[in-house]
């Protein structure tokens, strides 16, 4: 079958400095796939790189299809969207505003009441500014955002970073569901690796720019040398 | 009585020139936190693009289209050739960049159309009696229309920013460029239309401005104080806020018209002063404006 998305030999990073140093990943219709990794090992940039927020070097494909010179733009539209890390908001919009913002490539936003029913509390909220909401909240509206584009693949960064465990559990509960519901794929980076190998199928692990290793979730959970080196509990 | 509404009327004729010009400052600053200092100088331009279509005897309503089509088109072209390929590099190179431009576009009227004052026509009746009396005051047609001119544009605003999917995209550029842009928001687009219409809008205030405010010809230095006077405006009601734009529009005509009516030991050459100490003070005290939300960090 051919992946969703496929990136081989990624190189990316900010002006001279290099990040990423040929990175090969990819993402299966419907999977769900982690890419763990020490602070600065180049997690976002690899998702920052493959939503089009900054050049790169090497391949990616969508459907095996070449994405050259990807832009946020093409890349929503081939149905690849981010939640950035630290929310990615509109803090000076409303919560509605938002998310017809999120529906800019769909040109009409029925969803919107959709998201209001998985996450109410944004429903209550509407008219407020986002800016004024929760941390919690605003990563709710993050996901709602991202998703008010219908992507078939949803990356997500660091979307536990400072908040509450049960509210980390909520959100990864939603993030479950646009899996097994709709058959949404996920590509997480995350710290919070229990979490996210509970819900993952496949993983990578990145070490300084480059996959040091991969493989099928349940490996790594339950071998301890890896969960020490990598995992840190 | 009489005289205090002629000044009020002549301030609030003044205040809403002020007002278009804030507004064409506000859209571009909205979007791309940039203030153009060169859009004086466009509205100059396309003002004397204007003048010169009247001469060929093109009608002064056709003319004025003619400017604003030129307008929005500089607009567009300044930002894609000019300010997008240095935005990267610094804000202060797209200072320096518009300061340039405002001493270009000044030179290349002169060269073109010479130092030379021209008589501007005005687009509504303007003669010793064209006015409304009202409470002894004179309220001239002119004005009527300017002030009239001036709601629909903050109307039209209004609905574009409030009620329009591009509005929309333009709120949500200026609020985060990168989540815009990971929304689908074509932002470089939306950059290049904010200029457009902002330059529009000042070539628009130009061709009402010229005939209107001293001197009342068109020379060189003709929108030098207006562009001061609309950037004390601006300031004042916060750079980032439509309604800022008119209060402070109105305030700055209003005020000034006042004090150079009772405080005549002030003398008009004041005036200018009076706005710098403005600009200073709205910076120095409350750098958002009134009505701002956004502090003005980098100028």
């Amino acid at each position: 079958m051919t992946a969703l998305l496929g990136v081989r030999g990624l190189r990316a990073g900010y002006g001279s400095a290099a990040v990423l140093h040929g990175i090969d990943l990819e993402v299966a219709p419907g999977e769900v796939v982690v890419v763990l990794g020490a602070n600065g090992a180049g997690k976002t940039t690899l998702l920052r790189a493959i939503s089009g927020l900054i050049p790169h070097t090497g391949e990616i494909t969508v459907d095996g299809r070449l994405c050259r010179d990807a832009t946020p733009d093409a890349m929503l539209r081939l149905g690849v969207s981010l939640v950035p890390q630290g929310r990615g908001t509109l803090t000076d919009l409303s919560v509605q505003d938002n998310l017809r913002v999120g529906a800019t490539t769909r040109r009409d936003s029925k969803d919107i009441d959709t998201w209001y029913s998985v996450f109410p509390v944004l429903g209550q909220r509407r008219d407020q500014l986002a800016g004024t909401l929760s941390g919690g909240e605003q990563q709710m509206l993050a996901i709602a955002r991202a998703m008010m584009a219908r992507p078939r693949l949803l990356l997500c960064d660091e979307i536990s970073l400072g908040l509450a465990p049960v509210i980390v559990q909520g959100l990864f509960d939603v993030l479950r569901g646009l899996n097994t519901e709709d058959g949404t794929a996920l590509l997480l980076v995350e710290q919070n690796a229990e979490l996210a190998l509970d819900i993952a199928a496949r993983v990578y692990l990145l070490e300084v720019g480059t996959v040091a290793a991969g493989g099928p979730a349940g490996e790594f959970s339950d071998n301890d040398a890896v969960r020490r080196a990598y995992l840190g509990y | 009585m009489g005289i205090f509404l002629d000044r009020l009327f002549a301030g609030a004729t003044a205040g809403s020139l002020y007002v278009l010009i804030a507004l064409a400052l506000v859209v571009v600053f909205r979007s791309s936190s940039t203030i153009n200092f060169a859009q004086g100088e466009f509205a100059l331009f396309t003002s004397y693009l204007a003048w010169w279509c009247t001469t060929k005897g093109v009608p002064l309503i056709a003319a004025l289209a003619v400017a604003i089509v030129a307008g929005f088109g500089m607009g567009v072209a300044t930002e894609r050739l000019l300010i997008r390929p240095v935005r990267r590099r610094s804000e202060t190179a797209v200072l320096i960049v518009a300061l340039g431009l405002f001493t270009a576009l000044n030179g290349a009227d002169g060269w073109i159309w010479g130092p030379d004052d021209k008589v501007f026509p005005h687009l509504l009746p303007n003669g010793v009696n064209d006015y409304i009396a009202i409470g002894g005051g004179r309220l001239h047609y002119d004005s009527i229309g300017i002030i009239a001119l001036m709601i629909i544009v903050v109307f039209g605003l209004t609905m574009l920013f409030k009620h329009t999917s591009l509005g929309l995209r333009m709120r949500a550029v200026a609020t985060n460029p990168e989540s815009a842009a990971l929304s689908g928001v074509r932002v470089g687009f939306v950059l290049s239309v904010s200029w457009g219409i902002s330059s529009a809008l000042g070539a628009f205030a130009g061709v009402l401005a010229v005939p209107a405010l001293p001197p009342n010809q068109l020379n060189l230095a003709s929108f030098f104080p207006i562009l001061i006077f609309a950037s004390a405006a601006a300031l004042l009601g916060g750079l980032d806020s439509v309604k800022g734009a008119v209060i402070g529009g109105l305030s700055v005509g209003i005020g000034l018209s006042m004090i150079n009516g009772y405080a005549t030991f002030l003398g008009g050459e004041l005036q200018l002063t009076l706005a710098f100490v403005i600009i200073v003070l709205v910076l120095v005290v409350k750098p958002t404006g009134i009505f701002g939300a956004r502090r003005i960090e980098r100028v």
